[in-house]
């Protein structure tokens, strides 16, 4: 198969979710199980195709140069001022990403196994679209095919929340909807705007990503009243879409709201993909593109990221919902790589992009073993629920595996990306910037790693009252499968345990991504190294043009270093 | 074994439990009870490397008797496993660039260049890591023995040994590494082995929220470990503790390594070395439970009693001395950080102490015990002397082992009262289990501080320590050169500190520095006099009511009150050799205190210039051993042959006992001062989320409908109409820009 160039092999990996779903579609009359069969047969592939062309990039040569890779251009409109070409490929930034959006789409077919037992061919068809406008999204070097697998995320989930959600779906799917829907109008205007600035400059109207950045390198917008401040402009016009996405608080009432109306596989793909797409955008677009507004907004956006850690902490603090604690804890987390992405340092940075992968990890697992206490005891509601380890101690163990993760355990993946992200916010404040912005980054600085502390006290709550205690049976009411289940089983507590432990398909769906917990914890620098290169190039322009800033008015103290070793 | 290089036994230390704990988690349903084998056979392994180490090192320190005026030469070894993570330099160029501002050459590097982020998993051996790794490896063998019969049939048996021996294996790494960042990676792990044991039986309620509060009272101690590693990567460039060889040749100073060590100037003190020394103090308060962060440690007697010995009594809480004396040069260059931690260890010594003469839980006494004694090694290392550093190398030692002793016969105690561990409920057990009650006797008496166990002559020499800080003239010592080097540097890192971090730290300096006098060192002399009066009370109170008096066993033990297994009876007796007579050798040769000078934090100018010819203070071995008498007597008189359950420390603290049988109210201050404002705080941010931020949505989301006709047909509630909509919106604004544009 060596003979399968890069290129193919990645318009391979995207057609194969399609045609699943092709493939699921015509089985649908078979029932449920031939559906999910399939399914998870084409995510399985998917994966592994996805799975051994990062394995190709990494020993490709453009890996060590930092050069995109499988780069497919079909020309569209080349005529003329037109240049217009539908490009993919993948680079150091994005390979992850795409590796993850492959593996969180297996776990989000797996947990919904039993989870989805009403009209099955439409959830898994929607699942398996889903895969391949995230897969799209991640490989996308146009504008034009980012902005339409951007999109197209959105309708599958839209559909996913509002028929298979839970008891306030309707709400729920149009809030999400109409929320990042008006976010993303405003992401493209802007992008437009570029296209067309950069046409008017360079005289050919070109939508590729490259050609766009370095066109705006040559003809940065302006950043004065005469031009209209249209940097500026663009720049809030894309940080609408993008920080809705993320999302960077107060933009965030729309994600607790979707998590907690979504089915679990819903929100595999919500939190451990969908969310990612905020930050990518700023990378991809945002930073290299407006590299003055953003250096000028950097402070405030840092700020905000800051505020998202300590706020969405302490609100998960108070919440009764198990889903809903974990949802905000997203907002929470999410916060850090908006802080270390905004800290423009290379160790916050590369920090901030390794965090998305871990967050896709963690917060993905959580959500999959909520949505698996909910189908055992029928609530989500953590009063209710206790003793959990009794019961199912692969889960407990597992879900006590993830918490780690997510409160940042060293030796697991979630520490590398927080103290990274600190260290570098932390050098920012110390040595960064002006005398005179100092204080206010050094409190937002230590804020931040008090905010771990807040991390931990959540979760470990929530472990306290969910997996430990007694063993107790929820008042579950209503529900007679719950007492169906119970008189089935016989017997429940610590010997009968067993009876409610992870089934094959939960611990093949939650597996992988606790290997990926150790590996990224242990050797992180294979995750880091093939993001290193793209980073500085994109970072480059911003963190410039916020030194410039930071100096000058007066060159700046001396930084805190003291010691010279002859 | 010659043939193995001295740095591929240094991996095995921590290694072998490793792959115990893994084989363990992996074949403890098939192994069933015999899960212990995995990890017992990996901690002995390790425990035998380790020796080979202490006495490969020792053999390199060489002539434990020589002259000790002779300057010892620092010895170490460096072994780099893995590159855990690289991130080159800055993305602004060094002409845009502050770090890069002409005549600032960070951390000693070259100028011009940011701090690189370079963090290496490396491994070191010196004489203060051999004896960390001896003792954390050989009384974790002992305890793992004896938790064969203690855990036996408990459902969690194989979980119990694979996570004890992931926590001989993360202490290991912690005490071997060499590098700022890889400490604190299992400064956390111990962290999360220590939640894990202290929640072994999560069906307890109490039990899981003990581990809880563990976690979260060290994360705070943690919030201070991370800023000091933030600080010290800004100030020195590097996380290294050792000096590095970059490629182009020059060396590259580690923070601890022996190019900076060298040169006077190399450290920094002043306001920034106060604050990151502070920093380090708290993150120590929280894994060593001093005060304000101590509570943790009563409540996690919930754990089973061998993790109690071994983590919570003889290693783990020990990383918090481990940590300042190997940053004992950071501190040295900082009088008012010094300060700071006699303070601290000498109050909590007391107050500890205090605490634990109203328990009546033999467990708790032992762990307020163990916090008091903690104290007084803090309080030794904050003298900032040789004799002072190796004081509570050496208490640390003997604690060790008479601490894990007494843990174990806790243990012992509670295993055959059927898990009962109130003191008024039995009493005359001497009777019952004689092994148990003599080596719980030696244990007692070692930590009492009775001549010649092994504790009287550790806490002789901390006295000793705060002695000649007290009376500098009667020890003919002089050794006050140091003030007058650092204002120099006091200047250069006041200067060079961020003036918002400089304002507090200042404060402190200023605070903290004038205490730096004999009168303080005094008081704290006498405090630790005291103290050691009460540890003899407490320790012999719970001796005469555990084991004299008529002999009460209550009815959860049934008839089965009886002495422990020899499986469990064994390593009492073995620990109970080193607790009796390790102080005494120790002293007599003086071994363990040169071969510790040995170690490059010790031997650097700094710490090594405070050397004091070894000598034996009879006036303060008398007033020592004064102390414990009249500590024993009393104890005696209050509790020697009388029934258990009779009247308590009421008769001799009258209206304070509630004030300590309450553990000072600090718990309930916790929880008015922190804990509840947060949660305050927290249910104000959910409220806010809710009525203000998702209120302001929906009121966005509305203002269509308030415009109202002009835009009805739109609010058809057809999601293909919004989208329709947005699109055609967008085009009009997209031909209005591009008209703009081409105009």
């Amino acid at each position: 198969m060596n003979g399968l160039s890069p290129g193919m092999h990645l318009v391979l990996v995207l057609a194969t979710p399609l045609v699943g779903a092709v493939v699921a579609w015509l089985l649908g009359a078979r029932g449920r199980d031939a559906v999910r069969q399939s399914a998870a047969v084409t995510a399985l592939l998917t994966l592994a195709a996805a799975g051994w062309l990062v394995v190709r990039y990494l020993a490709s040569p453009e890996a060590a140069a930092g050069e995109p890779y499988a780069v497919v251009t079909l020309p569209w409109l080349v005529d003329g001022i037109f240049d217009v070409r539908l490009s993919l490929g993948l680079d150091g930034l994005s390979i992850w990403l795409f590796g993850l959006s492959a593996l969180l789409s297996l776990t989000a077919v797996l947990v919904s196994w039993g989870a989805i037992q009403e009209r099955p061919v439409g959830f898994y068809v929607l699942l398996l679209v889903l895969e391949a406008a995230m897969l799209g999204v991640f490989a996308a070097r146009d504008v034009i095919l980012f902005y339409v697998f951007f999109e197209f995320t959105l309708v599958p989930l839209f559909f996913l929340i509002g028929i298979w959600g839970h008891d306030e779906r309707r709400k729920a799917a149009v809030t999400f909807f109409i929320y990042t829907l008006s976010g993303s109008v405003l992401t493209f205007l802007g992008l437009l705007t570029i296209v067309l600035w950069n046409a008017s400059h360079t005289g050919t109207v070109t939508f590729d990503i490259d050609g766009l950045t370095a066109g705006l390198a040559a003809h940065p917008l302006p950043m004065n009243a005469q031009g209209g401040w249209l940097q500026w402009i663009v720049f809030v016009a894309l940080f609408a879409g993008f920080a809705i996405k993320v999302p960077i608080v107060p933009f965030h009432t729309w994600l607790p709201l979707a998590h907690v109306e979504a089915p679990t596989g819903g929100s595999v793909d919500l939190a451990g993909i969908l969310l990612k797409l905020g930050i990518y955008g700023f990378l991809r677009f945002s930073l290299p593109m407006l590299p003055d507004a953003s250096a000028a907004a950097a402070p405030w956006i840092f700020g905000l990221g800051v505020a998202g850690i300590v706020y969405g902490a302490l609100v998960a603090l108070v919440q009764t919902d198990l889903k809903r604690l974990v949802a905000y804890s997203s907002v929470s987390h999410m916060g850090y790589c908006v802080m270390g992405l905004f800290a423009l340092e290379p160790v916050a940075v590369e920090g901030a992009t390794l965090q998305l992968v871990n967050h896709g990890l963690s917060s993905a697992g959580l959500f999959a073993l909520v949505g698996m206490i909910y189908e055992r005891f029928h609530t989500r509601n953590i009063a209710s629920l206790g003793g959990v380890a009794s019961r199912a101690p692969w889960l407990a163990a597992l879900f006590m595996l993830f918490t780690f993760s997510s409160i940042g355990l060293p030796g697991l993946n979630g520490f590398v990306g927080e103290f990274m992200i600190l260290a570098g916010s932390f050098q920012r404040a110390w040595s960064g910037v002006s005398e005179a912005c100092r204080p206010a980054y050094l409190t937002l600085a230590l804020l931040a790693v008090a905010g771990v502390v807040l991390g931990a006290w959540y979760m470990l709550w929530a472990v306290e009252r969910v997996l430990f205690g007694p063993s107790r049976e929820p008042p579950t009411g209503g529900s007679a499968h719950a007492h169906h289940e119970a008189d089935e089983h016989g017997h429940h507590g610590a010997a009968g345990g067993a009876t409610d432990d992870l089934a094959w398909h939960e611990l093949a769906a939650l597996v992988p991504l606790a290997v990926f917990v150790f590996w990224i914890g242990l050797v992180p620098a294979t995750f880091l190294e093939p993001a290193a290169g793209p980073l500085r190039g994109i970072m480059q322009p911003s963190a410039r043009a916020f030194a410039e800033r930071m100096l000058e008015p007066d060159r700046g103290p001396a930084p805190g270093k003291i010691v010279a070793i002859p | 074994m010659q043939d193995i290089s001295p740095a591929t036994l240094l991996v095995l230390v921590p290694l072998l439990p490793l792959v115990g704990a893994v084989l363990t988690l992996l074949l403890g349903r098939v192994l069933g009870g015999r899960a212990h084998l995995p990890a017992i056979a990996g901690i002995a392994g390790a425990a035998a490397v380790a020796v080979v180490l202490l006495l490969g090192t020792a053999n390199q320190v060489g002539g434990a008797h020589g002259p000790h005026a002779e300057p010892v030469r620092p010895v170490e070894m460096i072994s780099t496993i893995w590159q855990w993570a690289t991130v080159a330099d800055a993305y602004s160029p060094p002409a845009g660039s502050p770090a890069a501002i002409p005549g600032t050459a960070v951390g000693g590097g070259a100028g011009g260049t940011a701090r690189a982020f370079t963090i290496p998993v490396a491994l070191r051996l010196d004489p203060l890591t051999a004896t960390m790794l001896t003792i954390i490896t050989c009384i974790g063998l002992v305890v793992a023995v004896y938790s064969i019969g203690y855990m036996h049939h408990d459902p969690g048996y194989p979980r119990f040994f694979a996570v004890f021996s992931l926590f001989v294996f993360s202490m290991s790494m912690l005490v071997s590494a060499s590098n700022f960042l890889v400490v604190y990676v299992f400064w956390e792990a111990v962290g999360a082995c220590s939640y894990l044991l202290i929640g072994f039986w999560f069906t307890k309620p109490e039990a899981a929220r003990a581990a809880k509060k563990a976690f979260l009272v060290n994360r705070i101690g943690d919030f201070g470990l991370a800023i000091a590693t933030f600080l010290l990567w800004m100030t020195y460039g590097t996380l290294d503790f050792h000096d590095t060889l970059s490629p182009d040749g020059t060396i590259l100073p580690g923070i601890l390594g022996q190019t900076r060590l060298a040169d006077a100037a190399g450290i920094v003190g002043g306001a920034l070395g106060t604050a990151i020394c502070l920093c380090l103090l708290l993150a120590a308060c929280g894994k060593s439970a001093q005060l304000p962060l101590h509570v943790w440690l009563p409540d996690a007697m919930e754990g089973p009693t061998p993790a109690s010995a071994l983590i919570h009594a003889a290693t783990m809480v020990t990383a918090g001395i481990y940590l300042v004396a190997r940053c004992a040069p950071l501190f040295m260059a900082c009088p008012g950080a010094l300060v700071a931690v006699s303070l601290v260890g000498a109050t909590t010594a007391l107050v500890a102490g205090l605490i634990a003469t109203v328990q009546n839980d033999l467990k708790r006494v032992l762990a307020y015990s163990t916090i008091s004694q903690l104290g007084y090694m803090f309080a030794s290392l904050g003298t900032g002397t040789l004799l002072g550093f190796s004081a509570a190398i050496f208490h640390l030692v003997t604690h060790a082992f008479f601490k894990a002793l007494l843990f174990l016969g806790a243990g012992s105690v509670m295993h055959s009262m059927g898990n009962v561990i109130d003191m008024r409920r039995f009493g005359g057990l001497r009777r019952i289990m004689p092994v148990t009650a003599a080596t719980f006797l030696v244990g007692s008496l070692a930590l009492a501080g009775i001549a010649p166990f092994s504790g009287f002559f550790s806490k002789d020499e901390i006295l000793a320590s705060l002695h000649a800080k007290g009376w500098p003239n009667a020890h003919g010592e002089h050794h006050d050169a140091a003030p007058s080097a650092h204002a120099s540097l006091w200047n250069a890192g006041f200067v060079a500190t961020p003036a918002a971090a400089r304002g507090a730290a200042a404060e402190a300096v200023h605070v903290l520095e004038p205490l730096d006098r004999p009168a303080t060192w005094q008081a704290l002399f006498w405090m630790s006099l005291f103290t050691a009066g009460l540890t003899a009370f407490y320790t012999f109170r719970a001796v005469f009511m555990t084991f004299t008096g008529p002999t009460r066993v209550p009815e959860e033990a049934g008839h089965h009150a009886h002495e422990s297994p020899p499986v469990m009876a064994g390593p009492l007796v073995i620990l109970a050799v080193p607790a009796a007579v390790a102080g005494w050798w120790l002293f007599r040769t003086q071994w363990l205190a040169h071969f510790l000078s040995a170690t490059p934090s010790f031997a650097a100018p700094a710490v090594a210039a405070t050397a004091t010819p070894h000598a034996f203070h009879m006036d303060l071995a008398l007033q020592g051993s004064l102390a414990a008498a009249i500590g024993v007597v009393i104890a005696a008189i209050g509790h020697l042959g009388r029934r258990s359950d009779g009247p308590q420390m009421e008769r001799f603290l009258g209206p304070l006992e509630p004030f300590f049988a309450n553990r000072c109210y600090i718990d309930q201050l916790y929880s008015a001062l922190v804990v509840r404002p947060l949660e305050g705080l927290a249910l104000l941010a959910a409220l806010f989320d809710r009525a203000v931020i998702d209120g302001l949505v929906n009121a966005v989301a509305r203002l269509p409908v308030a415009l109202g006709g002009v835009v009805r047909r739109l609010q058809s509630g057809l999601l293909q109409r919004y989208a329709l909509a947005g699109v055609m919106g967008v085009l009009a604004i997209v031909l209005v820009l591009a008209w703009r544009l081409r105009g």
